[in-house]
Parts: C-alpha cells; sequence; structure tokens
C-alpha cells in the first residue's frame, strides 16, 4: 500500500466520519433525563433526593405503594396496577432512589436502611389521615424490599403482596440467582452480556454510560427458553446501574436477613407467582412464605416473573380480591 | 475531531508499522522467521477465536506487522467481531530478556436484539520477559481504548426502552480497559504454543467488566 493510497484512504475516512458527534455523557442521548435534569416530570422531593413519581385514585382512599423490581429497574412494566385506582383505592408509583428516572447519587451513599427510610418518605408524604390504610405490593426485588420493610416495621403496615421476591435473605437469593441466571458460555445470549465490556466502561459516576450498559444488557431476560418464562420485552425508562452494584456489594459484603421478625406480622400476606417461571414456583413461593404466619399462595397461569406486565388480567382480580379482604 | 481521532487509532499504524497486532511470540525463534500464522481460542470478553497473520520486516530493530480478526461464539456468525492491525518493535534485545512495544488500531462491532455498536479504538501494549530457545515467559501491561462508537438501536429498544435514544457517533472515549498478565509459550520446530492469562480493569480502577479476566491459547506457525 504506497502513501497516495493511504492518504486518500484517510481522507475518505474524515469526510465519512465528519458527521456530528454527540456527548455520551450528556443525558437525554442515549438515556432519558432524569427528574434532577427535567423538571417537567412528575417528582418528589423526599429523605433528601428527588424520587420520579406518579400517584392515582382518591388522595384518601387506602394507599397501595407499588414497589418495581431490580435493585436498579422502575416502576413503568408495573403501571398496569393503577386499574386499581378504579377500585377505590390510591395507587402510589415510585422510581426508588438511585434507578428509572429518580436522582442519582454516590454508590457509596446507598443502603437497605436508607431505601426504608425512603418508603416511609414515600408513605407519609402521601397520606393524608394516619388512620388511611397502607399496602405494599412488591414485584422481585420491590418484594423483597416490602419483606425488609415489614421486617423492620412490622405494624405501619396494612397488607402486603409479594409477587415472585427474589430471596428474603442472602441464601434465598443465591438460590435463586443460581436457578434463573445460568450462563452457557458459548451461547449468542451470553455473548451478548459480556462482549461490550470493551465498548462501554464508564467510570463509578458516569451513570449515563453504566444505565445504558445495563439497558441493552436486558434483551438477556428474555431469551429465548429463559428460566424465568418471561414473554419478551417489558418498558422501563432507565436502569439504575450503580445503585444495582451498590447492592450486589452490600449482599456479598455484609449479607442481609429480612426474615428475623416476619413472624410477628400477624396479617394474612399474598404471593404470587407466575406458572412459567421454573427459578420460582410453587415451592419457592411455599418457602418464602413460612416466614409468615399467615399466607396465601396463588399461581397465575401461563406467565412468568413479569406477570404484572404480560399477564395484570390474570393478576388483577387476585391482588383486587386481596385487598379487598382487608379494606 | 472524530475523524483525527480515528486516524490517530487506525491509519497512523499504517504509516509506522503498517500492519500489526500485539502476537505472543518467542522472539530469539524469530531469526530468520518472514511470515507468522497464528490461531487460538480464549477468554476475550467472552469465549473468543482469533486467527492472524505477522509479517517480520528485515531491519536492524525487529519490527512485526500484524493483522488479527477474532470473533466470539454465539449463534450468530459475523454479529460481533474485532479486527486489528497494528505493529510491534522489539526495544530491549539482551540476549535472554526481552522488552517489547505494540500498537493496534482497531475496529470491532457488536450487536444485540437492541443495539449496533461499531467502535474504533486502540490499544498498546508493553511486553517484558526472558526468552530461551525452548520457551519463554513474559509480564504483559496493555490498554485498550474504544476511542469513537457508532451506536444504532433497534426498533425494539425504542418501542420499550427510550423512543428518543439518538443513533449516531459518540463521543469523548466510550470506554477503556487495562489489561496485565503473563504470557508464557513452548517452541519447537517452526512452531510456538502461547498461553495468556491476566486480569482485566477499567480506566478508573473502580469498577470491571463482567468476567475480569483473559485467557488466550494460541499456536504461531513460523514460515522463512
Amino acid at each position: 500500500m504506497n502513501l497516495k493510497t493511504l492518504t486518500a484512504l484517510g481522507l475518505a475516512c474524515v469526510v465519512l466520519f465528519s458527521c456530528e458527534e454527540i456527548d455520551i455523557l450528556e443525558s437525554g442521548n442515549l438515556v432519558p433525563k432524569t427528574v434532577a435534569e427535567d423538571p417537567r416530570l412528575p417528582s418528589i422531593s423526599v429523605n433528601g433526593t428527588v424520587l420520579h413519581a406518579e400517584a392515582f385514585g382518591n388522595p384518601d382512599s387506602s394507599l397501595v405503594i407499588f414497589l418495581h423490581g431490580g435493585p436498579g429497574a422502575d416502576y413503568q412494566n408495573g403501571l398496569n396496577a393503577r386499574q386499581l385506582a378504579d377500585d377505590g383505592y390510591r395507587l402510589v408509583f415510585y422510581d426508588q432512589r438511585g434507578t428509572g428516572l429518580s436522582q442519582r447519587h454516590d454508590k457509596s451513599t446507598y443502603s437497605i436502611q436508607l431505601y426504608l427510610d425512603d418508603l416511609t418518605a414515600v408513605i407519609e408524604h402521601y397520606r393524608t389521615s394516619p388512620t388511611q390504610k397502607i399496602f405494599l405490593f412488591g414485584h422481585s426485588w420491590g418484594a423483597m424490599l416490602a419483606a425488609a420493610y415489614i421486617n423492620a416495621y412490622p405494624n405501619r403496615v396494612t397488607g402486603a403482596i409479594f409477587a415472585e421476591a427474589g430471596g428474603f435473605n442472602k441464601q434465598l437469593l443465591d438460590e435463586y440467582g443460581e436457578a434463573s441466571r445460568k450462563l452457557n458460555l458459548f451461547s449468542e445470549i451470553t455473548n451478548d452480556v459480556l462482549y461490550y465490556d470493551q465498548f462501554l466502561t464508564g467510570r463509578e459516576n458516569e451513570h449515563q454510560i453504566l444505565d445504558y450498559k445495563l439497558s441493552i444488557a436486558s434483551s438477556f431476560s428474555y431469551a429465548e427458553g429463559n428460566d424465568e418464562g418471561i414473554e419478551g420485552p417489558s418498558p422501563f425508562w432507565r436502569n439504575g446501574a450503580t445503585v444495582l452494584q451498590a447492592f450486589v456489594d452490600i449482599s456479598e459484603n455484609d449479607g442481609f436477613d429480612f426474615t428475623t421478625n416476619l413472624n410477628q406480622y400477624q396479617t394474612n400476606v399474598l404471593f404470587i407467582y407466575g406458572e412459567n417461571n421454573k427459578s420460582y414456583g410453587l415451592s419457592f413461593a411455599q418457602i418464602e412464605a413460612a416466614f409468615f404466619p399467615n399466607s396465601d399462595i396463588v399461581q397465575i397461569d401461563d406467565t412468568g416473573h413479569e406477570m404484572i406486565y404480560f399477564k395484570w388480567n390474570s393478576v388483577y382480580p387476585v391482588v383486587l380480591d386481596y385487598l379487598n379482604s382487608l379494606n | 475531531m472524530k475523524a483525527i481521532r480515528i486516524l490517530i487509532a487506525f491509519i497512523v499504524p499504517f504509516f509506522i508499522y503498517q500492519k500489526g497486532m500485539a502476537q505472543t511470540v518467542n522472539w530469539i525463534e524469530l531469526k530468520d522467521t518472514k511470515h507468522i500464522m497464528t490461531a487460538g481460542i480464549g477468554w476475550d470478553y467472552s469465549v473468543s477465536y482469533y486467527l492472524g497473520y505477522a509479517y517480520q520486516l528485515n531491519t536492524k530493530v525487529p519490527i512485526m506487522l500484524t493483522t488479527n480478526f477474532s470473533i466470539p461464539s454465539g449463534e450468530r456468525l459475523l454479529d460481533d467481531y474485532k479486527t486489528k492491525i497494528g505493529g510491534q518493535i522489539l526495544l530491549l534485545n539482551k540476549s535472554n530478556l526481552k522488552g517489547s512495544i505494540a500498537f493496534n488500531g482497531i475496529y470491532r462491532r457488536y450487536e444485540n436484539p437492541l443495539a449496533k455498536l461499531q467502535n474504533f479504538g486502540s490499544e498498546l501494549k508493553g511486553t517484558f520477559g526472558y526468552y530461551k530457545p525452548k520457551w519463554f515467559v513474559a509480564g504483559e501491561v496493555g490498554f485498550d481504548i474504544a476511542i469513537v462508537t457508532h451506536f444504532n438501536h433497534s426498533e425494539t429498544f425504542k418501542e420499550t426502552i427510550f423512543a428518543d435514544v439518538r443513533d449516531g457517533w459518540y463521543e469523548p472515549f466510550t470506554g477503556g480497559n487495562f489489561q496485565y498478565g503473563i504470557q508464557i509459550g513452548y517452541s519447537f520446530n517452526q512452531s510456538d504454543i502461547t498461553f495468556n492469562i491476566g486480569m482485566v480493569t477499567t480506566q478508573d480502577f473502580k469498577t470491571s467488566p463482567l468476567i475480569p479476566y483473559y485467557l488466550m491459547l494460541g499456536y504461531n506457525l513460523r514460515l522463512n
């Protein structure tokens, strides 16, 4: 290859690539802006942070606080639950601190207690009277958080719905993780969540890059033949990679156990699980339900872990019956 | 600016070395070698297979021009791959102690159901070790930087995650990883069996790839 050819090749590259360049560190390009960057988003300021939050229904009705999964997901794929507002409930949705469209923070600031304090602050923000009933409706990690809250404050909650909690203690979480996150090293699916580490790294607080990376890894969860029976992609706004890593570190380094006081909670609680989630099933639901003195377990047919999004019509009557039984 | 970075990453190595890749070689056994064919398998962010070629220039200071193509494992053959071209120069050339520097321009591609990424990057790698005719052992340190990346998103991404996502070329640097480890090799006849193993950490030393290791088992065929 002579010098002229190389020069021509170089100039061709200059022309070819001299289009607009986009800043990867600016929210709104690869990931949507958070409430800290876009004041038009619905939000509440509580406990030293700004949370992306919405509520539906009569403000004086019994509160149903929806707790989304993750850690590091958001509430968009749980919005079907707002139908309960038509049945006389006040549905509250919020993106947990550091994820969804809520404000980001340094990794070192996250803790389980902080998440419990946030939940207390959300309840206080929306509560209109001291006698207003409070229900927690948690999905996956959100169900774990609901258990953690009841474990810490057994007298604050009127009732709780647990949709496939990933494990109420470290041991159960590990069991669920091993069952649901099997990696075939030679498969395309595995490659899809590993190979891009050389394209995108992101420093510890470069949330735009880290959150984006996590978002494009989401295709792993609904890949064909996945053990959790997830039918396909469900919508979300933005992942919180830093808070996810913070809680992974907490779990690995300190462990956790949200079960120590659950036997004090005498109210009947509801467990629901998807028929097609091979990693959960009736047996896992029974193990988790056994921590409570009183519980019901209901299978949601023909769906998997994302039952609230994909089979809301089946979930809805079960949840409504439960809420009405305690309202 | 981006075009200049691409030139630095990808075109400049042509002028300096014409072609190249950080081959794992036994410098002692390269005396009369002109061509090296390489093949291997290992862990390079994923299970990967590679083929390479190196050409040794007839210079006083040993210089190799190399190229390499690798693909990760998976059902879809060419949705992800990496190409490297660059060169490797032996800067320290004592009887058994050798030290070399390699510089590569990188073009790589990644695709999953949500996004397609194309990246121009570069890699700088230093190696220092002890070499005998039949074997060698060396330490290696490298830095791989993703200089500029083109993002293209699928309809699924736009429908379920972020409708207003902007496709196009992104900067500044979208990624950077340090690699450090060892390489060992056994040489016989016109062949080398090589083995590289080490750690990968991101540029801020606070985070790491999901699997923070690399591992390569390679074979070189040396021809005069």
